[in-house]
């Protein structure tokens, strides 16, 4: 606590500033004393959730860094951005900051590595970005020396990012659409910006980078898949009005779904302590994403063996109607549904299996703090076993998905094992 | 005047000591509630592959025992097909064979009927006096066969005997032995395959439970039918399979 000592002569200095009259936010740089600037500058840190990296959970340091960064190169540790001047981004000037940010270009001019969202955070407008600055710049500079890289080679040369960078990265701050209104202007920047959806939602190219032509389709990373978030009425959120995609970023539950995984996380630190016309902006936005040729496509011409949805079938009643009911519609808010249900239906089977396999805790917020769990199959359900009851909800009541194949569970099972989180 | 001596004393504050330390402490949850990914503890599935408790003598005279109990018949497969026997010697090798959910330190005093057990002997340890009895008991009546050895008429005197406190073992209660064996039969018998049971589920089918399904609502309604699920168990779901 460094400031500590400073605390009466920032009082005496923050009565003054309170009695003149407000000199209004500064675009062109950073005042200490305008705390709407700071506190615009922490909602965007909220917003941006710089947090779900930057701190690392249980340590008590916010932003000091810290936490390892999984990708699919190698696990990167993400540094520290308190004021500390040698351990943090203290001594940085504020062109540097913006760069590091909107660019991604770090002090001396080392690239970023793009786990980094700068791709994301390119669109945010410079005085967003100075804000973020002020706000930095207001919490409890920490001493933590953080060593970022920790790739293996080939990805430890970081000069291949500027490589990288003129392949897949296209600088430039948003460019709202005259032809949309406001609010999806808003929700477009937020989450194309800060919000950095498409970091998990988007599919990437073996480098890591996006496939900007299947923008926000899905992506499987640290054991899940990130669900389309297109407006695809079987895999996206094509049955979620707005308001359900409001409820659902506000309190992790919406009347057919429950948010569980990394998307917890997210919640918790970002999406929940949103405005609502924020999130209802994203959502506006959200729904207006098309999903592609793809677009609610059935599965596949073949329907699924008979033989494997009749021992499916038998499973399901004997495991899961209980919870799911044997209508697959759950019960609202509590046990999420599975008929028509988006997550249940990627093409991708990652989140189910992973849910049946290790079960799954809802996430607890504030306005929802129950946050209904799920308990583990594995003991009890062998890999055919899962296929068929997988295979079956993928396909039931409507829905329509590929099936699951034995091999495909005890590979995800295998995967779960070697996981530790 | 109280005496009390400084061992009594410090003996005293040991004890109270220890017990403030043993208090409950209770855990703090905060946010939400506590879950761990994969956590599951579910029973360890019997095989019927040997004996853990009882020794080859033991074993042939539960087998018999539980045969003449639960006859085969057009109804279900005998006692021991149904893996009673399994079922009772797993069941005195684990916790309930040493009564470990009751207070075993004494004094030991005759209660009353409503008060429960109230021996000092541990179920494993009835058996095992309680079988070595039987066999003696049998070689002086039946002409030197042991309890297996006899026919199925010669078993039944044996076990009414027992029922009725007429054929006495030495140093057991015999009726009190009856009582056990047969209710630890019955349990058997009925309990779910995964404990060494109720094998294939021949008992559930005999009186039309349909077991372990984790949703009945669809039936609550439909009073005085037969409920038509096939018949499942823990870790049996024959219904399962492709």
């Amino acid at each position: 606590m460094r400031d500590k000592k400073h605390w009466p002569l920032a009082c005496v200095f923050g009565t003054i500033a309170l009695c003149l009259p407000l000199a209004g936010a500064d675009a062109a740089g950073i005042d200490s004393q305008n705390f709407g600037q700071v506190e615009r500058g922490h909602y965007l840190t909220v917003v941006g959730d710089c947090a779900a990296c930057h701190t690392l959970p249980g340590s008590g340091h916010a932003f000091a860094g810290g936490r390892p960064i999984e990708t699919p190169f190698g696990t990167l540790f993400a540094p520290n951005i308190t004021p500390d001047p040698t351990t943090g981004i203290g001594a940085w000037t504020d062109d540097e900051f913006v760069n590091a940010l909107t660019k991604g270009t770090g002090r001396n001019g080392t690239r970023l590595y793009p786990a980094m969202p700068y791709t994301y955070y390119t669109r945010l407008t410079r005085d967003d970005a100075l804000a973020i600055r002020s706000y930095l710049n207001s919490i409890p500079a920490v001493d933590n020396p953080v060593q970022v890289d920790q790739l293996p080679f080939p990805f430890s040369m970081r000069w291949t990012l500027a490589v990288w960078d003129q392949l897949f990265f296209t600088p430039g701050t948003f460019h709202p659409d005259p032809n949309k209104s406001a609010e999806w202007n808003r929700g477009a920047y937020l989450a194309e910006g800060p919000g950095h959806c498409g970091m998990c939602h988007t599919p990437k190219n073996f480098l890591g980078a996006d496939e900007t032509s299947q923008k926000l389709q899905g992506y499987a990373l640290q054991g899940w898949f990130a669900p389309n978030i297109t407006d695809d009425a079987r895999r996206g959120l094509g049955g979620w009005s707005v308001d359900d995609i409001v409820a659902y970023l506000k309190t992790g539950h919406n009347k057919t779904s429950a948010a569980t995984g990394l998307m917890s996380e997210t919640l918790n630190l970002s999406t929940s302590k949103m405005s609502d016309e924020d999130l209802k902006a994203i959502a506006v936005y959200l729904k207006d994403q098309s999903a592609g040729g793809n677009a609610n496509k059935t599965a596949s011409a073949d329907p699924p063996d008979q033989a494997v949805m009749k021992a499916g079938a038998q499973i399901y009643a004997d495991e899961c109607a209980g919870c799911h009911a044997a209508d697959g519609k759950g019960e609202a808010r509590l046990f999420p549904s599975l008929n028509g249900s988006p997550v249940v239906q990627q093409t991708d089977p990652t989140t189910i299996l992973h849910v049946v396999l290790r079960g799954a805790l809802s996430v607890a917020t504030k306005p929802a703090p129950t946050a209904p769990a799920m308990p583990q199959f594995a003991w009890i359900l062998n890999d055919d076993e899962v296929a068929a009851v997988v295979t079956y909800i993928r396909n039931s009541w409507g829905n329509s998905a590929p099936p699951v194949t034995a091999s495909q569970v005890e590979k995800t099972r295998q995967m779960l094992l070697e996981r530790s989180d | 005047m109280l005496l009390i001596n400084r061992r009594q004393l410090l003996g005293s504050s040991a004890i109270a000591l220890l017990l403030s330390l043993q208090s409950a402490r209770a855990a703090i949850i905060k946010g939400g509630l506590p879950w761990i990914p994969g956590a599951a503890d579910p029973p360890t599935r019997v095989t019927p592959d040997g004996w853990q408790f009882f020794n080859a003598q033991e074993a042939a005279a539960v087998e018999a025992f539980v045969d003449r109990l639960i006859p085969a018949d057009e109804l279900s497969p005998g006692g021991k097909d149904c893996g009673c026997a399994v079922f009772i010697d797993r069941q005195l090798a684990g916790p309930y064979g040493r009564f470990a959910g009751y207070y075993m330190s004494g004094p030991f005093q005759e209660g009353t009927k409503q008060q429960g057990p109230q021996s000092p002997i541990t179920p494993a340890q009835h058996y095992r006096k309680a079988l070595a009895a039987l066999d003696a008991a049998c070689r002086d009546k039946f002409g030197g066969k042991v309890f297996a050895d006899l026919n199925d008429a010669q078993k039944d005197e044996a076990i009414g005997g027992l029922e009725h406190g007429t054929f006495k073992l030495g140093g057991t209660d015999s009726q009190e032995f009856f009582k056990l064996i047969l209710k630890d039969t019955q349990n058997g018998f009925l309990a779910d395959p995964i404990y060494g049971g109720n094998r294939d589920l021949a008992a559930w089918k005999m009186i039309g439970f349909p077991g372990t399904h984790y949703d009945y609502r669809a039936w609550i309604d439909r009073h005085n039918q037969r409920v038509t699920l096939p018949a499942i168990g823990i870790a049996d779901h024959p219904n399962w399979s492709l």
